[in-house]
């Protein structure tokens, strides 16, 4: 019988994941009245290794988020090569990060600010202006923006770079001679990403104010000068927004640091940068949106 | 360094590693290594020659039986404890071990850096001197990629015995270094030995330790059934 042959009847295979190991599709042919049990039994177990697949990396994050906490309190943590680590770390996230992040916050005044004020000096709600631009340019705008600009400068830098060395492992020789990477890399860089995130922050809220001002004096829709416009921004703060604002930016530049070092310090044999880039970009992402979300929650 | 003379340096009792691990071959592994010692294991297997390096460092877990660095269970100590005592020790190994974003001066003194509170001078000076002494010209600034195998072999040997590690566990590095490399190797080795380190030198080629066969206190072989004596007439 040819495998052209018109007249042969066609089998397919079980639609069940066994079907890829020929060892186990024989198995399940003998099935017989347990059939539709195995099969129920294998789609519980599918259900069971996907929950258990995404609420994977949620508990690693818990569990490191608690370990960079405890260890960061204990100065026996802070050798010289921690320190080293945490202040290179800062200084190329910082000193790097900080052209784009007064950039985007220039663009951000150019395009959100001046509109903002435009439209409530159309409508007579001057007076709202600075509570308008506090609540939404710096405390929903900035930590995504500057959350976005850490993830993409630096957070998959530290992804592809703790990586690379799982996958080579580099990380396996240096757990041979005593050097922790989660104390030397870890925790350092995720510090790191957290003074970044407040120090980009709040320069990011700056120059989108500056610039949305200086965009609106030269339109004409206001006339104050800056430090009465300033002012006005500071008097439309509450108290809980001196306090969220500042957490919100620290916060989301602790878990992008975090999301990207455990992103590639998970990574195993069989990824490559084609799996992990993607991972650890989505994974960041999502993070950022996470922790932009629960902060604006009225709970 | 602290000469630790409280019995044997390391000993393996019994000890059988997890074959899902490791890969090593799930039998009883029974050794001892008192300071001074230089023990030659034979591996055909690199692979199996680092899992066995990283047996002896406490990396791999065990089934049954028992791996004690100077006096202490593996087993039994906390991961601080752990990380310390595996600061004593010095290894070349075949497995990746050059972070690229680490020029390569600053992946030689990174464990003593992160061991201990030597000065910093101090340790650059040590390091410059063995590296000297390795037949580099002075302590590679550049990144790992930039530099020739055969420096990063020398490199290696630099980084194994600075700090006069109490424990050296030399996967062979004359195998894939230069010839030239071998006096100072053996020079070093010597020095180590002197002081009170011990030495296990994990060799593929039976025919690179010969120039040494003198200093050697013991030969095992890597084998499928464990670790085999083998004479030495």
């Amino acid at each position: 019988m040819s495998e052209t042959d018109p007249q042969a009847p066609q089998s397919f295979p079980p639609p069940t994941d066994t079907t890829r190991d020929p060892v186990l599709a024989g198995q399940t042919g003998q099935g017989g009245l347990f059939a539709p049990v195995q099969w129920g039994l294998g789609r519980l177990a599918w259900i069971g290794r996907l929950t258990r697949r995404q609420a994977r990396f949620l508990l690693i994050m818990l569990g490191a988020s608690w370990g960079v906490i405890f260890e960061s309190f204990r100065a026996h943590s802070w050798r010289r090569t921690v320190r080293y680590e945490f202040v290179s770390t800062m200084n190329n996230i910082i000193r790097g990060g900080l052209v784009a992040t007064m950039f985007a916050g220039v663009l951000t005044g150019l395009a959100a600010v001046s509109q903002v004020i435009y439209w409530l000096g159309l409508t007579g709600l001057a007076t709202m202006t600075g509570s308008i631009l506090i609540n939404i340019v710096v405390r929903e705008i900035a930590p995504i923006l500057v959350g976005v600009l850490l993830l993409g400068r630096n957070g998959m830098l530290s992804t592809t770079e703790l990586g690379l060395l799982s996958i080579g492992g580099e990380i396996r020789s240096m757990q041979a001679v005593g050097i922790d990477p989660f104390l030397l890399l870890v925790l350092p860089r995720t510090l790191a990403f957290t003074v970044a995130g407040f120090t980009l922050g709040i320069l990011f809220s700056f120059a989108s104010l500056v610039t949305g001002y200086v965009m609106s004096r030269m339109s004409g829709v206001i006339n104050n000068p800056v430090w009465v416009f300033l002012d006005d921004v500071a008097a439309a703060m509450s108290g809980t927004d001196y306090v969220i604002i500042p957490l919100k930016f620290i916060t989301v530049g602790f878990v992008v640091g975090l999301g990207g070092c455990l992103t590639g310090l998970t990574a195993t044999s069989e990824d490559s940068l084609r799996t992990l880039l993607p991972r650890g970009f989505s994974r960041g992402m999502l993070i950022v949106m996470v922790v932009s979300v629960l902060f604006s929650l009225d709970l | 360094m602290d000469v630790y003379a409280s019995g044997p340096l390391l000993e393996l009792n019994k000890a059988v590693p997890s074959f899902d691990e490791s890969g090593l071959p799930p039998v009883p592994f029974s050794m001892k290594l008192m300071p001074g010692d230089c023990m030659v294991i034979e591996a055909r297997d690199i692979g199996h020659a680092t899992m066995f390096a990283d047996l002896c460092c406490g990396l791999v877990p065990l089934d049954d039986g028992s791996v004690r660095f100077m006096g202490l269970d593996w087993a039994d100590l906390g991961d601080r404890e752990l990380n310390a005592l595996r600061g004593r020790i010095g290894r070349v190994t075949h497995r990746a071990s050059w972070p690229e974003f680490v020029p390569v001066h600053l992946a030689i003194v990174l464990q003593q850096l992160h061991h201990t509170t030597r000065p910093i001078d101090v340790l650059v000076h040590d390091a410059a001197r063995l590296a000297e002494s390795f037949g580099l010209p002075g302590l590679p600034t550049q990144n790992p990629s930039f530099l020739p195998e055969e420096d990063l072999v020398r490199a290696g040997c630099v980084r194994a015995f600075l700090g006069r590690p109490h424990l050296l566990l030399l996967e062979d590095p004359l195998e894939s270094g230069p010839a030239e490399l071998s006096n100072s190797f053996l020079a070093a080795i010597t020095e180590a030995r002197d002081r009170g380190a011990g030495v296990i030198w994990l060799v593929r080629n039976n025919a690179v330790w010969q120039e040494y066969r003198q200093g050697i206190t013991a030969t095992w072989r890597l084998a499928d059934d464990g670790l085999v004596a083998v004479r030495m007439g």
